[in-house]
């Protein structure tokens, strides 16, 4: 997975982030570059989701403009490759790459997931069955290494993990003092975080565990609407602050490592960040409210 | 020494110190509440009134006053909270659920007469008429309501307690449902014809009921669910003779829907819906599904229900300098949707600027260029509109900018003007 060539450059940003604390910096982001435009020169438009591959592929769900965005890595850089536009995936709103390279979006209108082929076929929608007459509508979901896949299920209030087969494994119930439960992550051990945006605390279960429990310590002061939440490879937490505009990192025990950039519009500052991808020390936030992908490098 | 005798010379020697304790002013024998009586003549009025407080009566007014000097009003011996805890522990029991915040300030005087008084406890004034001399807007309430319970014109006491409670909010004695039942018999046959003999004796009746009296028969709350009014329960609940005869039909919005197919259905048709309205609770987080106070049968007013799940946003606004006019009236429909929509924040309009317009004309009191064809010099994928200067909500500085518009604000753009 590991290329070092993978890395966005863009030049040096003037916009360094003044307003991050000074302190308890162990984990930084150093704004890395920004994606504004498509293949065409088109602006992105509120984009909520993005994912990479680690290796030349980069997916973003450029929801204003109903659409997924492609970009490869050409000579170093990211650069526009394609769009996909779908009928079956009208409001995209959150997109992972499974292990095969298939796309994965959620579509925020019909609450599906639809699977699209790497070439931007339509290859069907997600059948999730629950097992029970619940009705299952999907808030987000994650993809982890083996290809399974776990879906954040609002009306049933819990978590459901798919095999790569399609086959319910197991269900993770939300905790009875729950406000509510904006986006999961899966660590490459398999524990399932996931973040609680009105209580603004992050839950988690290990691979045992059958009801998600509050990690130790909250982040109110630390944040405002905590919405979306990832995972890399060392195990650290990545959440997006929409309300806050910044990005908290996390322990996988849930201290607070550190809170990163600011709400503002130049590079390097969010507004209403959205989405998440943690690869190969480099952080992806779907910047909505600035309408465009950030980059941040993940400073040890 | 035999244990006798050490046992007589121990107690001589603590015996100065009890006598201390029982007499800290060294007052001389007798020297007691007659000497205080002498000057302090006002006194004996009280004395003869009903109810006299205990150290009054028995002359121990140096229990609670020094005869010489204090740091405190009245020359208490301590401050009033403590004086009166020192002898009354225990009416804020530990673990309380609710506390009369008079209690917690220390303001027992608000209620009783240190001294003497011509009601119980020498309580001031008896029954509602002393709570309703500070809990004014509940009389102003009650006043030309026709339906009042009875019990709050004879005294708030029937129901709450005056201190704390261990068994409830709103220093209900009991949890809703056993308080009631201590005079409305979930048993008897009227109880349960008015209730369409469902069992709800153990259920809040505040969930319909105004505790304290209404314009609407039977108290209910002003805005009363169709179903309720025509006494149609099970629309959403299982048949009354049904074992679990409470259990809804159905669960979160499915409830709802089989009625509000219309408002359901647009909701789940557009790009955005409010998460609430599709989680496991459904239209439940924000509606009462029985009756309640607030127009569209809310569970409370708008400004308090959304900073349920919306705090850091009212907070931010606790200590804005200026907020905006619909967030400080508690209209936040004014802007946003609050069951989906097609836009981010599930805006009304798609058009920040068309949405501010339809209050504000922002063309008259601005010159600055704005709209699509204007770039936002700070992101080359946004375009100028309202909220690139301004806050939505509110702002520590003037006109809800986002910066002081003396300074950081226009530079922000317009670099070359930096000083």
């Amino acid at each position: 997975m590991t290329n070092p060539a993978f890395r966005v450059a863009t030049g040096v940003l003037a916009a360094l982030l003044a307003a991050a604390p000074a302190a308890a910096q162990e984990v930084r982001l150093r704004p890395a570059g920004a994606i504004y435009l498509d293949a065409r020169g088109s602006g992105l438009k509120a984009p909520e989701g993005v994912d990479s591959d680690g290796r030349s592929l980069l997916i973003v769900a450029d929801t204003g403009n109903r659409r997924l965005l492609r970009y490869e890595l050409v000579s170093g850089r990211l650069a526009p490759t394609g769009e996909i536009r779908l009928p079956q995936l009208p409001y995209p709103t959150q997109v992972r790459l499974d292990p095969s390279g298939q796309i994965l979006a959620l579509d925020g209108r019909s609450h599906r997931i639809v699977r699209v082929g790497p070439n931007g076929e339509f290859r069907g929608l997600v059948e999730l069955d629950a097992g029970d007459r619940g009705e299952v509508l999907v808030k987000g979901f994650e993809v982890d290494d083996e290809g399974q896949l776990y879906v954040l299920d609002a009306a049933g209030a819990r978590i459901l993990v798919f095999g790569s087969g399609g086959g319910l494994r197991r269900q993770i119930a939300f905790p009875a003092e729950v406000g509510f439960v904006s986006d999961l992550a899966v660590d490459s051990a398999g524990m399932v975080f996931a973040v609680d945006s009105v209580r603004r605390r992050v839950l988690a279960a290990r691979t045992d565990e059958e009801t998600l429990v509050p990690l130790a310590g909250g982040l109110a002061a630390d944040s405002a609407f905590p919405t979306a939440i990832v995972a890399d490879r060392l195990g650290r937490l990545f959440l997006a602050d929409q309300g806050g505009g910044g990005i908290l990192i996390l322990e996988r025990s849930g201290a607070l490592l550190s809170r990163q950039s600011a709400m503002g519009w130049k590079e390097g500052y969010l507004r209403h960040p959205s989405g998440l991808s943690a690869v190969d020390g480099q952080l992806f936030v779907a910047d909505r409210g600035n309408n465009r992908i950030q980059v941040f490098s993940i400073v040890d | 020494m035999t244990p006798a005798r050490l046992i007589l010379a121990l107690a001589g020697l603590l015996l100065p110190a009890v006598a201390f304790a029982q007499n800290p002013y060294r007052l001389k024998p007798g020297a007691t509440g007659k000497v205080c009586l002498d000057c302090h003549t006002e006194l004996e009025d009280q004395m003869a009134l009903p109810s006299v407080h205990t150290p009054v009566r028995s002359g121990q007014c140096s229990d609670c006053h020094n005869p010489h000097a204090s740091s405190h009003g009245q020359l208490l011996a301590a401050d009033g909270d403590s004086i009166c805890t020192d002898c009354h522990a225990g009416l804020i029991p530990a673990g309380s659920l609710s506390v009369h915040q008079a209690a917690i300030e220390g303001g027992c005087v608000a209620c009783h007469d240190p001294h003497a008084a011509a009601n119980a406890n020498v309580l001031t004034t008896t029954g509602s008429e002393l709570c309703f001399s500070c809990h004014e807007s509940m009389a102003q309430q009650l006043e030309g309501q026709e339906f009042q319970h009875s019990p709050v014109r004879q005294s708030c006491t029937t129901c709450h307690d005056p201190h704390a409670s261990t068994a409830s909010d709103f220093l209900l004695k009991k949890p809703t449902g056993g308080l009631c039942a201590d005079c409305h018999d979930p048993a008897r046959a009227s109880f349960a014809q008015s209730h369409m003999g469902y069992p709800v004796g153990s259920s809040r009746c505040t969930s319909c009921h105004d505790p304290h009296g209404s314009n609407t028969s039977g108290i209910l709350l002003a805005e009363v669910h169709e179903p309720i009014t025509r006494k149609m329960c099970n629309q959403c609940h299982a048949p009354s003779s049904a074992s679990d005869a409470l259990a809804l039909k159905r669960t979160g919005q499915a409830l709802c829907r089989g009625c509000h197919s219309e408002v359901v259905n647009q909701a789940l048709a557009r790009d955005r819906i409010h998460w609430p309205v599709a989680d496991a609770s459904g239209c439940l987080t924000c509606h009462n599904p029985h009756a309640s106070t607030e127009k569209g049968l809310l569970v409370e007013p708008t400004t308090l229900l959304c900073g349920e799940c919306h705090a850091a946003a009212l907070d931010q606004l606790a200590s804005a300098a200026t907020r905006h006019g619909p967030v400080a009236d508690g209209d936040c429909s004014a802007c946003h949707e609050p069951h989906a929509a097609d836009n981010v924040f599930l805006l009304a309009t798609a058009d920040v600027a068309t949405l501010c317009g339809e209050c504000h004309d922002w063309g008259a009191h601005s010159s600055h260029p704005l709209g699509p064809e204007v770039v936002d010099q700070r992101n080359p994928n946004l375009t100028v509109d309202c909220l690139s200067c301004h806050r939505p909500h509110g702002s520590a500085h003037k006109a809800l900018a986002h910066l002081d518009p003396g300074g950081p604000l226009c530079v922000q753009c317009h670099e070359q003007m930096s000083r």
